[in-house]
């Protein structure tokens, strides 16, 4: 009846209002951390003033020989072997980095995705009297044989780049399929058909963890091996579906061709959980 | 159900570990949860088996059911049985994309278009590794079940991991099924033979730990960090030369763990060096000898074998070289040619 319907528009219309007086709070409680960090910046730039004063000061009373400009011996090599390690460190973050050996030069090549860091492999490479790969590290699964005839022997350089791009594809395909079964297993049915190169998935899924009438079905093909996006989607539902469900595939398709598969998927439920 | 079935499910769950009876059936899921409930999981494993075979029967469970159970099994139990590593070749340089229903059609096609009375089960691994078994059976009779062979290939490898059955006469048959299944041209056995079905995976997927010399920073790992200060009256005599030996061994094996093969075997066709007066050969033939190494982890046995003292660093690179050259049988012929000595056939 009509009161009913009022109780639920008045039911609703508190909520409403709650929700509206907790963010106001949450947004009052932030300003004012936000004023206590400038407070705290504030007073920790004085002392820090205080403390260089006092001990230049102090220096100054003692007349102690150590002149600050000429550090200890000690001091020295420290810091020689900080910035080492740190050049050290810059060199393996780009990726490809190497050291010669007796025989020729190992090379490490550190793959990531996205901000993660991931796997490395090394190739131990002879230099007399060609250049041929001694052992590496690489997985049997990525085509190093045949990157190896085109490129290393004529362009050394060329053959790392290729090689570093096979690498790095593969281990972004392996992460976004891992990522998937581990947060969004709930939305797949079945099993992930996969394999090793992550270069054809085959699996169903939900758009959601409830609804689960309509499931779809989807096949990514990453046709390029040096390429962690697929070249080819296809999304089908099943026979029975309403019609509307093929516009959302067609939709998804896209999605899944642009985005990483992941991210697809967290952009796929963030709308439902909101729309409670 | 058939007894034959009936048969087989008691037999296979008699060579389980009576711990482990109920977990392998749980990730068996034939059984449901309600009826492991009513077995008495600490009798003696005869009526556990009578139980689950009744089970079962209340199921009605069919051959390929129970091949499902062999099948885990063997997964988590593969060192009772020996695997030879097979590598395949192919000539295109087309992109693999591999598509696992088309193999297992495939494969399914050629085999049974061969010989239809066999069995064939797949079973899918997280590390992408299908597991194939398949009970033969002849043209006129129906596939032996106590009879199978197991399978294991990684998709997109070349390599295919072959524990055969008494039946050696199928091998073909299997090794061409494969090579249709999975887009290559030919098959051919490689001399690596163990027990370890992961130590295999390891050599051939060099998943081993080799030592690269490389400047990654990395935290410096110490080794044998013996108390010095324990008795200032013992002294190392020969310090110097065991850090040499640890060098050496070191750079040889690496810092993790071997694989575990258990021989290996040299088919010596060399001739026999002797003082000529001795003339022990009146005719000049090649002495054909064969050396057989084995224990319970070889590899890791040469690696101790230099810092316990009883061999000099390094060790002879017929032994070292295992792991890398993949294969743990080897023929040593002499070599022909300026240089006396002997050398390695592919």
């Amino acid at each position: 009846g009509v009161f009913t319907h009022l109780e639920v528009l008045e039911v609703r219309a508190r909520e409403a209002a709650v929700k509206q007086e907790e963010t106001e709070q949450q947004e009052e409680k932030l300003a004012r951390l936000k004023a206590r960090v400038q407070e705290l910046r504030l007073q920790r730039d004085e002392l820090q003033a205080k403390v260089d004063l006092q001990q230049k000061g102090q220096l100054g009373k003692e007349g102690v020989v150590s002149n600050p400009a000429q550090p200890t011996a000690r001091a020295v090599i420290e810091w020689k072997i900080k910035s080492i390690e740190a050049m050290l460190q810059v060199f393996y973050l780009t990726g490809i980095s190497g050291k010669l050996t007796k025989q020729g030069v190992c090379f490490c090549i550190s793959t990531a995705y996205e901000g993660t860091y991931l796997d490395s492999y090394y190739l131990d490479l002879l230099t007399k009297p060609e250049v041929q790969i001694y052992r590496h590290s690489v997985p049997i699964f990525i085509p190093l044989q045949q990157i190896a005839k085109k490129y290393l022997q004529t362009d050394i350089r060329r053959f790392l780049s290729v090689l570093s791009d096979h690498l790095n594809a593969y281990v972004g395909r392996r992460y976004q399929a891992d990522q998937l079964q581990e947060h969004f297993s709930g939305q797949i049915e079945g099993t992930l058909q996969r394999n090793s190169l992550c270069n054809l998935l085959v699996f169903n899924y939900n758009t959601s963890s409830e609804s689960k009438t309509f499931p779809f079905k989807v096949r990514l093909l990453y046709g390029d091996l040096c390429c962690s996006l697929p070249t080819e989607v296809t999304v089908s539902c099943t026979p029975d579906a309403p019609a509307s469900l093929a516009e959302t595939a067609a939709a998804h398709s896209d999605l899944f061709r642009r985005v990483a598969l992941h991210k697809a998927f967290r952009s796929l439920r963030g709308p439902e959980e909101s729309m409670d | 159900m058939d007894e034959t079935v009936a048969e087989y499910i008691r037999r296979t769950v008699l060579k389980i570990p009576r711990d482990e009876i109920k977990t392998m059936l749980q990730k068996w899921g034939f059984l449901s949860e309600t009826q492991l409930q009513t077995v008495n999981f600490h009798q003696i494993k005869e009526n556990i088996s009578q139980d689950v075979v009744q089970l079962c029967e209340e199921n009605s469970a069919d051959i390929k059911q129970a091949a499902v159970l062999d099948i885990i099994y063997n997964h988590i139990y593969p060192n009772k049985r020996v695997w030879s590593v097979y590598q395949m070749n192919k000539t295109g340089e087309e992109t693999e994309f591999f598509d696992l229903t088309e193999f297992k059609k495939k494969f399914k096609r050629r085999l049974r278009s061969a010989l239809k009375n066999v069995t064939i089960n797949f079973r899918e691994y997280e590390d992408n590794a299908i597991w194939i078994r398949i009970a033969w059976g002849t043209p006129y009779t129906k596939p032996n079940q106590y009879k199978t062979s197991y399978v294991v290939y990684h998709s997109q490898t070349p390599y295919v991991f072959i524990s055969a059955s008494v039946l050696k006469s199928n091998l073909p048959l299997l090794c061409q099924a494969l090579v249709v299944a999975s887009n290559y041209r030919d098959i051919r056995e490689m001399e690596l033979r163990s027990h370890s079905l992961n130590s295999l995976k390891d050599i051939v997927f060099k998943r081993y730990s080799q030592n690269f010399q490389t400047y990654n920073p990395r935290p410096l790992q110490e080794r044998n960090v013996a108390p010095e200060s324990a008795d200032l009256r013992i002294i190392q005599e020969n310090r110097n030369e065991k850090e040499r030996i640890q060098r050496v061994n070191q750079k040889v094996f690496g810092d993790g763990p071997q694989p575990k093969i258990e021989f290996a075997q040299y088919k010596l066709e060399t001739m026999f060096k002797s003082d000529p007066k001795m003339d022990v050969l009146d005719k000049k033939e090649p002495f054909r000898c064969l050396v057989k190494f084995s224990s319970p982890h070889l590899l890791e046995s040469l690696k101790s074998l230099a810092p316990a003292g009883m061999a000099d660093a390094p060790l002879s690179p017929l032994l070292t070289c295992i792991p890398q050259k993949a294969r743990n049988y080897f023929k040593i012929r002499e070599k022909k040619g300026f240089f006396p000595g002997s050398f390695v056939s592919p």
